[in-house]
């Protein structure tokens, strides 16, 4: 898996106390990795921390490790042969917002939204889209998900 | 009295008097009155059995007594569940039963990955304050309010929330079926049919509910239907947050496999 550090360090320049987000620092971060389902867990637990850091409530951590789990689960059953999963996850104290893209070989309708998984993904998550990507010249299709969890979205009973 | 290796393998004569009873407890009626006495008769029978599958997990950490009384449930669920079709073995269904039953127990209770001590006491006290928080909250807290309650740096709950991952790590043998829910089926198939009209695999889907046992069937339908949190749904069915992810995480992913399987 490479890791591509995105805007991480800039956040340092305030040394964020205790490993966690300062308010108002948004920070971007994107895994990149062979389209496998060996990768997911590594990738759940990455969104997962990354809630926690950002000081989510439990539920929504968990919510959005879920939705992760599925999304990634989702885009590596559909991806070309060697296809790359992209991972990109922004996160700012009221939002994490998780885009995910890969390769395909067909770029219309490789993913039914009338699923399921789906819903599923639409209850876990607060907002949930698929698009597809063209590709650039000499470059295959992408399909992409994106899903955004908000902190703190849990109803009140 | 402790059987020996063999009772519990293909010899097992002395349990040779309970195989007339365990046709017999399968024949009559749920109601019939003759059922409770019958069914004492095999648990006190066959508990032995539960016993040595029991003491084959001791030593790990939890105690004896527990783990034989985790052992008699899942027993009595192979009692209950066993049908003694022609040429089948009860042992054959009980056993795995059994373990599953101590299995599941020390997923629930022990801890499938080694974590450090300190680690698994911060997961404990992370534990402790949830149910309390939660209450009064009204949804499930923040790490940094965990923190607080505890005087501890976020930093260190984080990391125990991340032990507690090991913690309750799951294994694809995990036995779904035997749901102790207390919820029954009829409050809210109704509900589902609904939502389920929306949804293309359907036709799949609604058949593989049916295959969940009922407690696993409400946290399906509580989350993803009716869109309570795990907080919510751990309040109405009696169990913890922690023990809602961990069914519904394995729950779909069965019913994911299932699916896939099915299509």
């Amino acid at each position: 898996m490479t890791y591509v550090d995105k805007d991480y360090s800039s956040s340092n320049g305030g040394a964020p106390p205790q490993g966690t987000f300062h308010a108002g620092v948004a920070l971007s971060l994107e895994l990149r990795a062979a389209a496998s389902t060996v990768v997911i867990p590594t990738i759940r637990t990455v969104a997962a921390d990354l809630a926690a850091r950002a000081d989510f409530d439990l539920d929504s951590i968990d919510d959005l490790r879920m939705a992760v789990d599925d999304l990634c689960a989702m885009l590596v059953r559909i991806a070309a042969a060697g296809a790359t999963l992209r991972c990109r996850f922004t996160v700012s104290p009221e939002r994490i917002e998780v885009a995910a893209d890969i390769e395909v070989e067909d770029p219309t309708e490789p993913l039914s939204t009338r699923t399921f998984g789906w819903r599923v993904l639409e209850c876990l998550a607060d907002d949930v889209r698929a698009m597809s990507l063209p590709g650039a010249v000499g470059e295959r299709d992408r399909f992409c998900i994106t899903v955004a969890k908000d902190a703190a979205t849990a109803p009140q009973l | 009295m402790t059987p020996s290796v063999s009772s519990v393998g293909t010899e097992h004569n002395e349990y040779a008097h309970l195989v007339p009873l365990q046709r017999r407890y399968a024949e009559l009626a749920e109601n019939d009155p003759e059922r409770q006495a019958l069914r004492e008769q095999l648990i006190s029978g066959y508990l032995p059995v539960a016993e040595h599958i029991a003491r084959r997990f001791a030593g790990r950490g939890e105690p004896i007594e527990d783990l034989v009384q985790v052992a008699t449930v899942g027993l009595i669920n192979a009692i209950d569940r066993f049908e003694p079709i022609r040429g089948s073995d009860f042992f054959s269904f009980a056993v795995p039963t059994i373990t599953g039953e101590v299995r599941r127990y020390f997923r629930d209770h022990g801890w499938s990955t080694r974590v450090p001590r300190r680690l698994k006491d911060l997961h404990i006290a992370i534990r402790g304050t949830l149910a309390e928080l939660s209450q009064q909250l009204g949804r499930a807290p923040r790490p940094s309010e965990i923190a607080d309650r505890l005087g501890l740096p976020i930093s260190e709950v984080i990391e125990g929330l991340q032990a507690g991952e090991a913690y309750r790590s799951s294994s694809l043998d995990e036995m779904l079926g035997s749901g102790d829910g207390k919820a029954t089926l009829g409050e809210f198939i109704g509900g589902l049919d609904n939502e389920l009209a929306l949804i293309d695999d359907r036709a799949t889907l609604r058949p593989l509910l049916a295959e969940l046992a009922p407690r696993e069937q409400k946290i399906i339908e509580l989350r993803f239907f009716r869109q309570l949190t795990q907080t919510q749904i751990a309040e109405q069915v009696g169990i913890s947050q922690m023990h809602v992810s961990r069914v519904l995480r394995q729950t779909l992913a069965v019913l994911q496999e299932r699916m896939a399987g099915r299509d």
